[in-house]
């Protein structure tokens, strides 16, 4: 392969030669550092265009300002970088999944852009998974520039998310569990040094740039004991939100595929509608952080229905932007709404029993979050260290852990996909290390075929036949025509014994009497997982591979076990 | 086998018995240690064997075991006949004694087993008659002979023929002892001298008590048309 | 041997000579060709470092209720038996994955521009970048269908130009066609590419299936370009450098294509082929 040639060729530093741990460890600061600075980017970008037009929040056709940003977010995002993918994570997984992290050079910036346009006019939707998708883009770029392999490039792609999450929240353990639990999923060694080092790498640009951090400035918490009952009645509620949440972002996203509008127009409408709520609730706009941060703090104002409504709004206004036509992720909506949802708990609690020794209004907004991120994510541990690092300490781990437990249990149950994970799962492309579904989609059906076959001619009389098989160990005999080498069918000599033993019918039949034509066929693009169905729903040891018309070669169980228990060992084994 | 020798793609899809592609696919993925270096990929075999030991996959590096199983049937009737060589007037009125007298006088026996061999032979005998028929009977041990170094058939002619319980009651004047150093051989050659007996021809040369040279020249005629 | 080339469709008249040539080209050198008739404006192809994304212009999606229709017509008008390509995995659902186990790919010189700029104009930036990753032979078609009588293989002595006369003779060796080389001198003497072909392991089948040996000086370059017969297939080796270098320096590729209206079959720096298979 003159790729490996390539690569020395092009570095006279030799990155070859570096050990592979640090390669990766130097290379993975990098990732961090340049999917931090695309997150603070974006985040700082996102609060110069908030504070430019929020005087401009009072007017009435203030509701038509997410609407030009959606139809502009679309525009380009379908016709300048062409990029035509969703909103951003499941794509990771699948590159990361099925093709070894490559990911294309315009994923890493044009989120940014169409996100930026979305959020930015106040569209309901997050930073983080646009900034996601670019940092792994990053992480992806880097390693296709330095030639490096597969398992290299998956680490970078984990860096650059983990630098992304970390950047932008200014919390690198977020980013790294993030990083590990719903993009590679898989904890090995070799992973989590690079992906750790480039989430703090991540952070430290974040601190170093952004000085007024939003989110995370360490709030010292008080929850005691007395908080886990309530709790977990919040961890229920939390979690019964979060599948509605995941439903409607879903009917939504295909209701309004049923109509063929141009996509302009679909982004307009949408936008409108979400400009709409945010006339009556202007908590549903853009990311929500200054909401959350008051929320957190305790100053937020709002009065229990309000708060119930506002729920809602959150969850339909995010629900139009990402399915009309808006670009973004929902991390941040997740945020807003488990911690409306929670402090929405905590005035009912309040309505209930007087004076309850229960903690305060902001702590029950982070346990809604963490019921939300679990829930909706089905990733509880990304969900307990997120809220971990804004509140700086242990106090409220106990909760965290129960809500966190309980909310994505529930979740799981009603359903078993999460957001991320569903559309992947629907097309068969959720391919977690080590598992099934990955090793069959790794090994190849050209791998698998022997290919040493006689071929015998359909005109060739059965004592000639007879000939050939004292002479050979096949079991199978491909016949084919004997002019153009096309296959006619197939002679199992397990199915004609009986004929064998026979010898006064030796000169009486030609093979295309015995053959088997109606024997299924693979081809050498069907994947392994649909020849091994077809294999074990009709109860096949081997299977011919023919394509074109031309006879390539046999697949046969026996190989295939051979071949599946060492890709199990590779992909298992740690390294 | 230097500290230092590589291995190409195409040796190392022998030694771990996958497809060329697969190697390729492995090294993409960076599941394999490769040399950097050259326009072709190259394996260490040291790091191979680091990279085997690590993933307790099988690496069958210079064996070429399976090399050899496939050649072991493949010894030529005439060459087994040529390594026992052959024996004129074994004295001996029944089985017992002729057996004794044919061990006795194969050169190729150390003297040491020359009485197990003897045993085992009258055991195979007591068990079921190796007369096959026409005044022949093809002696042979039922365990492999490790300590041969080839396989062998030695000829022995009788002084008088011996009632031998063969199958159809006539008495044997010709001994065929097939002797192995394992059982593949065994079968292969008894299958070929079985078919060689077939032939009429053959079994009244045979007879006539010809000389080894003849022998060998008539065996190896006939082993052509021997299928397999 | 089962060769496969893929061919995207363009429902046009233009892309009806494309494809013509493709079924031509395949028909002589027994490959199977596979057609994808594209349902959206965009494709990726994962190659073993790069993924790439291949944006087509608008006229590859012209009334795709007659693609099939018409695609089925030509298959069957050189004699093949129609075969169509229909993607399995999707990156997202607008943007399928095409597959790269096929051993050729037929497109014209661009892809993403408008048809009506292709004349002979430059190979477009995805075209490039697809020679430039692709482990497979690129076929660029002539803009008008047109049958090809010979091999005509531009050998310049380096790794790239071997690809290429390999590529040639192995066309040669199927198709009995007469294989000319065509060499540009550079301050090297004759014997010094003789010597070249006979460090590779070329000569034996070189000297089966040469028909002539062209050699000119280092400015002779046109001359060269107009002595290659108008109906060859012209084989040429591409290299890898960046457009950087293709701006500054010029590229010889992007010449020889600009210049002659020949069919060309490109082989990339990635490009994987023995003579054997």
């Amino acid at each position: 392969m003159s790729v490996i040639k390539k690569m020395t060729s092009r570095f006279p530093l030799n990155l070859s030669h570096l050990d592979d741990r640090l390669l990766l460890i130097i290379t993975g600061i990098i990732a961090g550092m340049c999917s931090g600075l695309a997150a603070v980017a974006l985040r700082l970008a996102l609060e110069l265009v908030t504070e430019w037009l929020h005087p401009f929040r009072h007017f009435w056709w203030a509701f038509l300002l997410p609407a030009i940003g959606a139809v502009l977010s679309s525009i380009y995002l379908e016709k300048i970088a062409r990029e035509g993918a969703g909103h951003g994570v499941p794509e990771v997984i699948y590159a990361v999944s099925k093709h070894g992290g490559l990911l294309r050079l315009r994923s890493s910036y044009s989120r940014l852009i169409s996100s930026f346009l979305t959020i930015g006019s106040g569209g309901s939707a997050g930073p983080e998974a646009p900034v996601v998708m670019s940092g792994s883009a990053i992480g992806s770029n880097i390693a296709k520039f330095l030639w490096l392999n597969d398992r290299q490039r998956t680490t970078l792609v984990g860096c650059g998310t983990a630098g992304a999450i970390a950047g932008i929240f200014n919390a690198p353990l977020a980013g790294l569990v993030f990083s590990i639990e719903v993009i590679l999923g898989k904890w090995n060694f070799s992973n989590i040094i690079p992906i750790a080092i480039a989430a703090v790498a991540g952070a430290e640009v974040s601190q170093a740039l952004i000085h007024k951090q939003v989110l995370f400035n360490h709030m010292p918490f008080n929850v005691g004991t007395a908080d886990i009952l309530p709790g977990i009645c919040l961890a229920v509620f939390a979690g019964l939100i979060s599948v509605f949440f995941t439903k409607t972002l879903n009917t939504t996203g295909k209701f309004a595929k049923k109509f063929r509008f141009p996509l302009w127009v679909r982004a307009l409408i949408g936008g409108s509608v979400v400009g709409g709520i945010g006339l009556f609730f202007p908590v549903v706009l853009g990311e929500g952080y200054h909401f959350i941060q008051s929320m957190i703090s305790g100053t937020f104002s709002m009065g229990l229905f309000i708060t119930f409504v506002a729920v809602f709004a959150k969850i339909f206004a995010t629900a139009i932007t990402l399915g009309w036509g808006g670009s973004g992720g929902i991390f941040a909506p997740c945020l807003l709404i488990g911690s409306l949802t929670g402090i929405f708990f905590h005035k009912i609690v309040f309505l209930l029993f007087e004076n309850p020794a229960c903690a305060s209004e902001g702590a029950y907004a982070l346990l809604g979050m963490t019921g939300l991120i679990s829930g909706v994510m089905q990733a509880p541990l990304t969900g307990i260290f997120l809220v971990l690092e804004i509140t700086g300490g242990y106090e409220t781990i106990l909760p965290l852990i129960v809500v966190s437990a309980i909310s994505s249990t529930m979740s799981h149950y009603i359903e078993p996909a999460s957001f991320y994970f569903k559309e992947l799962i629907k097309q068969g492309q959720f391919l977690r290390p080590g598992t099934d579904a990955r090793i069959l989609s790794d090994l190849n059906i050209s791998e698998l075929i022997s290919t040493e076959f006689t071929k015998v001619s359909e005109n060739m009389i059965f004592r000639e036949f007879i000939e050939i098989i004292k002479t050979s160990d096949q079991f199978f005999f491909p016949v084919v025509d004997e002019n153009t080498d096309a296959y006619k069918g197939m002679i199992e000599i397990r199915n004609i014994r009986r004929y064998v033993l026979n010898p006064g019918i030796y000169d009486m039949v030609f093979l295309n009497q015995i053959m088997d034509t109606d024997i299924l066929t693979a081809s050498l693009e069907n994947d392994l997982q649909d020849v091994l169905e077809m294999m074990e729903s009709n109860n096949m040891e081997s299977v011919p591979v023919v394509e074109h018309e031309t006879f390539i070669g046999m697949i046969s169980k026996t190989r295939i076990l051979d071949l599946y228990r060492r890709e199990l060992i590779m992909q298992t084994s740690v390294r | 086998m230097g500290k230092h020798m590589t291995l190409s793609v195409s040796d190392l899809s022998t030694c771990l018995g996958v497809s060329t592609d697969t190697i390729t696919r492995w090294v993409r993925q960076g599941k394999l240690p490769v040399l950097p270096k050259g326009n072709d990929l190259r394996f260490l075999k040291k790091d191979l064997e680091k990279w085997a030991a690590l993933h307790n996959i099988r690496l069958n590096l210079s064996d070429k075991k399976s090399g050899e199983k496939q050649n072991q049937a493949d010894i030529r009737l005439s060459q087994a006949l040529q390594n026992g060589g052959m024996y004129c007037d074994i004295a001996g009125n029944d089985i017992p004694t002729v057996l004794e007298a044919c061990v006795n006088r194969i050169l190729q026996i150390p003297d040491d087993f020359k009485s197990d061999l003897l045993d085992r032979l009258a055991e195979r005998e007591n068990a079921l008659s190796t007369g096959v028929g026409n005044g022949i009977a093809l002696p042979h041990p039922r365990q492999p002979l490790s300590y041969l170094p080839h396989p062998m058939i030695t000829v022995n002619f009788l002084a008088n023929p011996v009632d031998y319980n063969a199958l159809d009651g006539r008495p044997v004047s010709i001994l065929f002892c097939i002797l192995c150093p394992s059982l593949q051989y065994h079968l292969h050659l008894l299958s070929a001298l079985s078919f060689c007996l077939r032939d009429t021809d053959f079994i009244s040369f045979l007879k006539s008590q010809p000389e080894m040279d003849q022998l060998l020249e008539k065996t190896v005629i006939l082993q052509e048309s021997i299928p397999l | 041997m089962n060769y496969k080339l893929l061919q995207i469709f363009r429902n046009t008249p233009f892309g009806r000579e494309t494809f013509l040539q493709s079924l031509y080209f395949c028909k002589i050198i027994h490959a199977n060709p596979v057609v994808y008739i594209p349902e959206s404006d965009k494709f990726l192809m994962y190659f073993p470092n790069d993924a790439i994304q291949i944006d087509l212009d608008s006229s590859y999606l012209t009334s795709p209720k007659t693609a099939k229709k018409h695609a089925s017509a030509l298959f069957k008008e050189m004699g093949f038996k129609p075969a169509f390509f229909t993607p399995r995995s999707f990156t997202a659902s607008t943007l399928p994955d095409i597959p790269i186990n096929y051993d050729y790919f037929c497109c014209p010189r661009s892809v993403s521009d408008l048809s009506s700029k292709i004349g002979l104009g430059h190979i477009g930036p995805k075209v490039r970048r697809i020679i430039k990753h692709a482990p497979f032979p690129v076929l660029l078609t002539s803009p008008v269908f047109k049958p090809w009588k010979s091999i005509a293989v531009f050998f310049g002595g380096s790794t790239n130009a071997s690809k290429a006369l390999q590529m040639g003779l192995k066309i040669a060796m199927v198709s009995k066609l007469p294989l000319d080389i065509y060499t540009l001198k550079e301050k090297k003497s004759q014997t010094h590419y003789e010597n070249i072909i006979k460090e590779s392991n070329l000569s034996a089948p070189v000297s089966q299936f040469l028909r002539d040996w062209h050699f000119y000086k280092k400015s002779e370059f046109d001359t060269m370009l107009y002595d290659v017969p108008h109906d060859a297939l012209i084989v040429v080796g591409a290299y890898g450098h960046g457009v950087i270098k293709d701006l500054l320096f010029g590229s010889k590729m992007e010449k020889i294509q600009s210049t002659v209206t020949n069919n060309l079959l490109i082989t990339g720096p990635q490009c994987e082929l023995s003579l054997l298979h």
